[in-house]
């Protein structure tokens, strides 16, 4: 067991210096020049401007030596300075982050909640009412444009029915809490500000719905699929021919075997969710990452984004690590492998 | 084993039930009459794309929201009234006059002016905030590079010493970058005006969240891309301010704001397209106004040296002369924008609408052919046509480049569009290396010089336009020319020339659609620079 974690870890390193050099030289063959952005015109005209500009944000040295200082500053806890915003990347990611990871938590939960006993259902009951409206559900949350979802549940909740509170994490008057951790469900618990603790999980409703959408359709018809493949083994039909309650069977026989692939599929979900709200945070003016993430890339920031592929690249093979992980827990086999 | 697995089981309707009551508890009461309650009314709430905002410390202000706040936060010396950017009005000083050295404006400030703070102001803090601006030499140091020195006379008298009174510097000064603050709480917070501010200033972490300033509100916190709070200034010398709090709340997408101003969430609401407009129209609950910009789209010509046929003015003539500007404005932005001549607005001194149909470029089809056979190309030509992926006041590039394909190929002339992102757009327009460019304008402050200076010091090389020397000696006369009547016909002398050298075609300055709540009384738009005066707004 504990080479396999070594292995594993050994590998999620040189996966993640590989996915910063392919940024760092995807994003260094656009033609564009960020610093002519970034300046008014009149700057941008100034010759003496622009190189001083250049050389205070280090665009002026070989690439190698870019690469190096940004792995130099990695070790040091140190993302640089971003172009687009002038101050430290890191205090970008400090202010920007806890708003999606907040928002891609819910998403992920709900769609967990939602999407398991969903698939687990439409499989055990084939072809009935309920198998449909869970293909549907999950149709539509696969095929529907997040950016046409969030316009129509704004629409319809917030505009037209007035269920639900409009974009933003709080409510326009509301003054935001002092940021702890900057979740603000859990800044506002921690100080017992319940008024604003509801304002702010309120708001979260129906962004959390949209950016769980997708997730959610592929939760539940992977969990459907792989249901299906379990309940046809013969050790389900075993435990059936015992004369085991069908709830027993479900449950204790066929879910745990079909947790494999759902299990995957999840920690890439939740992963996804974290870099992928860039819709839903748009349409929701919701202060987060994704934007972020948008407007760097736009402008070629190249500190801001080689920091978000870093952080990206480490969630991912992070997830994908706790997901081997839980291969061997759930399935004993793996480890022995 | 069995027992334990049956218990975690949690039934299908006790489940749902379970998840619907979560739903509806979460929501029931989350929409607390907040839009009736006493906090919200005395709250003005505006939405606008703030995104683009990197700083509020004034003395680094150079995007395109940020000066809504500092206009309210601070105040400058002379302003400009809404509607009128010619005549200068006074602000935080009554009167100004060049002194006989011909070389010294001596500012006088008005008596009672107090910072939110409660403490008077002083010339000192003027200096102060000046000799700041100059050191930091930040972008907004670049617009007042003539100002020599600047001295206190006495606690209400400033003189400032220009080291070419050529040079405009009264207008440029209106703008929110160039404003009084508290010298004494800007120091105690790391501000400096020393010759090494640059490196030594270290204010504006603080100046981001808060202000010094003596505007009618005061700056109380900004999250980025989330909302900037501000608070009444109540020692406000205009009269007490209308409400207790500004919020300037973020809003990305132009539909989540109609929404928002629909439902009474914001009071305006500044980013709508112009068919979200129409749909507010019989809303009794909201009203639309306009404010026509100094804002333009236009197009550049190049006199592009991988192009022969552009290279001929005749050539560059016949595309002014076959485009249908009417059908433009009419169809694109809903008739919501006016025409200038040429690299001048219209709104500002020598440039009116009159002027654009006297001389300006129109819809002339035989003109255009005229023009094409003049320069050899009977048959008409073709050049590359480059726009961003972007709109501007919900006119998209793409569809206006599209439109003047149509026109264009009317006289022969083939425009091969070449959409690319704004990045590379502008890396490529600034290097000259375009041959036709669809893009943008606004100027840092109303004078006409920061447009004139600008068509033929910098546009012209992106165009390859040798600027002849008279249109040079021109321009300079026209800025140095205090009487605004007598430079008003300078002005249109430059234009002319503008027109004849074809090299930059102006399609539209948006007369910007803001939405309005009819609760919301005195709120001023302005198009010099800073969107609003929020001094006199007021519930009702």
């Amino acid at each position: 067991m504990l080479r396999y974690i070594v292995s594993r870890l050994g590998i999620s390193v040189v996966m993640i210096l590989l996915a910063t050099v392919v940024i760092f030289l995807i994003a260094n063959t656009v033609p564009g020049d960020p610093v002519l952005m970034q300046l008014g015109d009149l700057a941008a005209s100034d010759p003496v401007r622009v190189a001083e500009f250049r050389a205070h944000m280090g665009l002026d040295l070989p690439l190698w030596h870019r690469y190096w200082i940004f792995l130099s500053g990695l070790l040091h806890g140190d993302f640089g300075e971003s172009i687009v915003s002038r101050r430290p990347v890191l205090q970008d990611l400090i202010e920007y982050a806890p708003a999606t990871v907040e928002l891609a938590s819910i998403s992920f939960v709900l769609s967990l909640v939602v999407g398991l006993p969903l698939g687990v259902l439409a499989a055990v009951r084939r072809d009935s009412w309920i198998d449909h409206v869970a293909r549907f559900i999950s149709l539509i949350g696969v095929s529907a444009p997040t950016f046409w979802l969030a316009f129509v549940v704004l629409a319809v909740f917030y505009g037209w029915l007035d269920w639900a509170p409009g974009p933003g994490r709080l409510d326009p008057v509301s003054f935001p809490p002092t940021p702890i951790t900057g979740l603000l469900l859990i800044d506002t618990a921690w100080v017992g500000d319940w008024a604003t603790f509801r304002d702010a999980a309120a708001h979260l409703v129906l962004p959390s719905i949209v950016l769980a959408g997708s997730t959610l359709g592929l939760i539940t018809r992977t969990t459907r699929a792989a249901m299906l493949e379990s309940l046809s083994q013969d050790y389900v039909r075993v435990a059936r021919a015992k004369g085991l309650r069908r709830r027993v069977v479900v449950n204790g026989h066929a879910l745990p075997n079909a947790m494999l692939p759902v299990v995957t599929l999840g920690g890439l979900a939740y992963a996804n969710l974290l870099a992928g709200a860039v819709m839903t945070e748009t349409v929701f003016s919701w202060p987060g990452l994704g934007r972020y993430t948008f407007t760097s890339a736009v402008a070629v920031d190249f500190p801001a984004i080689m920091a978000i592929t870093t952080i990206v690249a480490v969630v991912f093979v992070a997830v994908n690590f706790l997901v081997d992980l839980s291969y061997a827990l759930l399935d004993p086999r793996v480890a022995k492998r | 084993m069995t027992e334990t697995k049956t218990k975690l089981t949690i039934g299908r309707r006790p489940f749902v039930a379970g998840a619907g009551g979560l739903l509806g508890a979460v929501l029931a009461g989350a929409r607390p009459a907040a839009a009736q309650n006493a906090a919200r009314k005395a709250t003005l709430v505006i939405g606008l794309d703030i995104s683009d905002s990197i700083s509020l410390d004034p003395a680094r202000v150079a995007q395109y929201s940020n000066p809504l706040p500092c206009h309210a936060a601070y105040d400058s010396l002379v302003t400009f009234s809404p509607g009128d950017y010619v005549n200068l009005k006074p602000s935080a000083a009554t009167e100004w006059k060049m002194l006989p050295d011909g070389k010294t404006l001596r500012f006088k400030l008005r008596q009672g002016v107090k910072f939110s703070s409660g403490k008077a102001m002083t010339a000192e803090d003027a200096r102060f905030s000046f000799q700041r601006v100059m050191n930091l030499k930040d972008q907004p140091q670049q617009y007042i590079a003539t100002i020599g020195s600047v001295k206190v006379v006495d606690d209400h008298t400033l003189d400032m010493e220009l080291t070419d009174p050529t040079q405009p510097i009264l207008t440029i000064i209106a703008a929110p970058e160039f404003i009084v603050m508290e010298k004494a709480v800007a120091i105690a917070h790391g501000a400096t005006d020393a010759a090494d501010a640059k490196t030594a200033d270290k204010a504006t972490t603080w100046l981001n969240n808060n202000s010094c300033g003596a505007g009618p509100y005061r700056l109380t916190g900004w999250q980025r891309n989330q909302s900037m709070q501000m608070v009444r200034n109540d020692h406000y010398w205009g009269g007490k301010p209308g409400y207790q709090r500004v919020l300037i709340r973020h809003m990305s997408e132009s539909a989540a704001q109609l929404l928002a101003i629909q439902r009474g969430d914001i009071d305006v609401a500044f980013n709508l397209i112009p068919e979200q407009v129409a749909a507010l129209k019989g809303n009794k609950d909201i009203r639309v106004e306009g404010a026509t910009s100094l804002d333009f789209i236009y197009m550049a010509v190049v006199n592009s040296p991988d192009n022969p046929a552009l290279q001929k003015k005749q050539a560059r003539q016949a595309i002014g002369y076959a485009i249908d500007y009417d059908g433009i404005i009419k169809n694109l932005i809903g008739g919501h924008a006016v025409r200038p001549t040429s690299f001048l607005p219209v709104g500002v001194n020598g440039s009116t609408e009159a002027l654009t149909k006297k001389i300006g470029f129109r819809e002339d089809l035989p003109r255009a052919k005229k023009l094409l056979a003049e320069a050899g190309l009977p048959d008409g030509f073709s050049f590359q046509l480059a726009y961003g992926k972007a709109a501007i006041a919900g006119v998209s590039y793409e569809n206006l480049a599209q439109k003047i394909q149509a026109d264009l190929a009317r006289v022969g002339i083939k425009a091969e569009l070449a959409p690319m992102d704004q990045l590379n757009l502008r890396t490529m327009y600034l290097g000259g290396k375009a041959q036709a460019v669809l893009t943008f304008w606004n100027p840092p402050a109303p004078e006409n010089l920061l447009w004139a200076a600008a068509s033929i010091d910098r546009v012209s090389k992106r165009v390859h336009w040798d600027v002849p020397a008279d249109v040079r000696a021109n321009v300079a006369a026209a800025a140095a020319e205090r009487d605004l009547a007598k430079s008003a016909v300078l002005w249109e002398k430059y234009q002319e020339s503008m027109i004849d050298a074809a090299n930059q075609i102006v399609l539209i300055q948006p007369i910007y659609q803001i939405a309005v709540r009819n609760s919301v009384r005195g709120l001023r738009l302005t198009a010099a620079g800073w969107m609003a005066e929020l001094d006199k707004a007021k519930p009702v």
